[in-house]
């Protein structure tokens, strides 16, 4: 606090995203060529599982990080100004998720066996989910997920660059009454998508927790990505604004939000545990069968108790590099997580394909290079942003 | 302004009319060393506990023997009864089965952390206090309203009479008072 009048942050932009995205289309373009080549060795469901998982993993990060976006408007938050470009860099890859759920599409009868009019036919119980588990009602959501959070991630990422240019206040009240709606709007589209494309692999097994345990995974990764991507470029002598104050608000949240996926982790578990209904019980009984077990138990210690314990202490929040440490730990636990919630619904016991890397490097890279190609097209912080000078002096 | 007999103040009061001088003062009292000092204002102020210098608080640590407290108590209390003292069988589950112990585990920790930290935070405080000297002074009911307050006791070793008034007032504070016991 200090009375010396505040001047406007110059804009900065990261030089050398023009490479690096190259870089990573290229990575990206030989990983699915890879994959595809040993696709047709693969069996079909193989492919749709590694595909979904490695899929599935990047939709709740980019996903995730619109959630951080939509709130920061919606409660007027002025800690997170300095740090929001870099989630609307990150939600600007949605347009790549779009594209790349086109496979799945085509690989439906691998993963989605309700759509198939033979399941049906043979099956009362599906018969009586018809209404809710219909080609064109499934459909039709999943067009609403891509669409509006599409729309809003348009919306918002050219509100927010546009302001950059006129630093006119009407563009952050403009951001404001589109993020309202948007807070419903992903937690739906989060909860759905979870809904329709992981737990409807098993149609016969259904839990109403199933779409926040997703969400709470997505929120706790996003925000993980986005620490990651502070430091990465704080490092590169970028982003200087991020103080460490910047980075323990971010920690706290980190901690909140590994508690609440443990939460409702558990609070699904133990329900269906303590009811023991065979139906209910079953998707568990498979991912406690052979080498699934330890993943299970894996995730307990890696994905709860180790980061718990780690977050505690406030130096480890206020430490970039510490901070950072832990969330990448805790993004390869979002993968064993993602990985034990898919892939046990093909294979009995764990057995590690070449095709979940390939897929997931290729998703992953060409997610990426949009990330930074958007990282380099606007500057690193929202300059003009009337709230920007609140969120450099945050102390908490 | 005549110097009263010091035995009989508790201290030298200070208003200020912003969060702003408050906060620059309370970092130049600060950097003379004081100690037996407390700034008051009708709401927390980010970033006064730099300003003060005030050592990390130990509510932290409490709160965290809270916890593991709790933690052990939900253990050993399901544990000791259900697998001990008096086994019964229900649903089907072993005695010992942790998913069900959880969420007494899970409330008895938080229940303890909260008491921890909050009669932790009370002692550490010295609160309930039956008495305070700066209810002496008059405009110090402002505190609750819109005045913001220094206040620098007689105890504080380089408490100097006169020296720390000028020194106050040097600061930009007004209505410098001695508050008396």
């Amino acid at each position: 606090m200090s009375h010396s009048t505040p001047t406007l942050p110059k804009p900065e932009y990261v030089a050398g995203t023009g490479f690096l995205r190259m870089v990573l289309l290229g990575i990206g373009a030989i990983a699915m060529l890879i994959s595809i080549i040993a696709a047709f060795f693969m069996t079909g469901k193989q492919v749709a599982h590694s595909y979904l998982f490695a899929y599935f993993y990047f939709f709740t990060i980019v996903g995730g990080a619109f959630f951080w976006t939509v709130l920061h408007h919606a409660v007027d938050a002025d800690w997170s100004v300095v740090v929001r470009r870099q989630l609307e860099n990150i939600i600007s890859s949605w347009i790549v998720l779009v594209i790349l759920f086109v496979p799945l599409v085509f690989l439906y009868p691998y993963l989605w066996k309700w759509l198939l009019p033979e399941t049906l036919a043979a099956d009362p119980m599906l018969q009586a989910k018809q209404p809710y588990l219909s080609w064109w009602f499934a459909g039709l959501r999943t067009i609403l997920i891509f669409g509006l959070v599409g729309l809003y991630a348009y919306l918002l990422r050219k509100h927010s660059v546009d302001q950059d240019k006129t630093g006119h206040p009407a563009y952050t009240i403009k951001m404001r009454y589109l993020s309202i709606p948007g807070i419903p709007i992903i937690a739906l589209a989060i909860t759905f998508a979870a809904f329709d494309w992981v737990m409807a692999m098993d149609y016969h097994w259904y839990s109403t927790m199933f779409g926040v345990c997703i969400f709470a995974g997505a929120v706790q990764q996003s925000l993980g990505t986005l620490i990651i991507t502070c430091f990465i470029l704080k490092q590169l002598g970028y982003l200087k604004e991020v103080n460490s104050e910047h980075f323990h608000i971010m920690g706290k949240f980190l901690l909140a939000f590994t508690i609440f996926w443990a939460y409702v982790h558990f609070s699904q578990y133990m329900l269906i545990w303590y009811a023991n209904i065979p139906e209910e019980t079953n998707w568990f009984v498979k991912r406690n069968e052979g080498m699934w077990t330890y993943l299970a138990i894996l995730l307990t210690a890696g994905h709860f108790i180790l980061p718990f314990i780690f977050l505690l202490p406030q130096w480890v929040k206020k430490n970039p590099l510490t901070l950072s440490l832990i969330a990448g730990w805790l993004l390869c636990m979002h993968a064993v997580d993602h990985y034990w919630l898919i892939l046990p619904n093909y294979h009995k016991d764990l057995s590690p394909n070449i095709l979940d890397f390939t897929f997931f490097i290729g998703i992953g890279s060409l997610v990426f290079s949009q990330i930074i190609h958007s990282i380099g097209s606007s500057p690193t912080i929202p300059v003009r942003d009337p709230r920007i000078f609140e969120s450099l002096k945050i102390k908490n | 302004m005549s110097t009263p007999d010091i035995a009989k103040i508790y201290g030298i009061g200070a208003e200020f009319k912003s969060v702003v001088e408050l906060y620059e003062a309370a970092e130049k009292v600060r950097d003379r060393g004081f100690q037996f000092w407390d700034v008051y204002s009708p709401f927390p102020i980010h970033g006064m506990d730099q300003a003060q210098g005030l050592k990390r608080s130990w509510v932290s640590a409490l709160s965290l023997i809270g916890g593991f407290t709790g933690f052990t108590t939900g253990l050993l209390l399901e544990t000791i009864t259900s697998v001990f003292v008096y086994p019964m069988i229900v649903n089907g589950k072993p005695f010992f089965s942790l998913p069900a112990f959880f969420p007494v585990m899970f409330e008895l920790t938080i229940l303890f952390t909260a008491f921890a930290t909050v009669f932790g935070m009370l002692a550490i405080n010295m609160l309930p206090k039956w008495y305070n000297p700066v209810f002496n002074w008059d405009r110090f009911s402002k505190v609750t309203d819109d005045s913001f307050f220094i206040v620098i006791e007689t105890l504080d070793p380089r408490f100097d009479g006169p020296n720390t008034a000028a020194f106050l007032n040097s600061l930009g504070g007004t209505n410098i008072t001695y508050i008396s016991k």
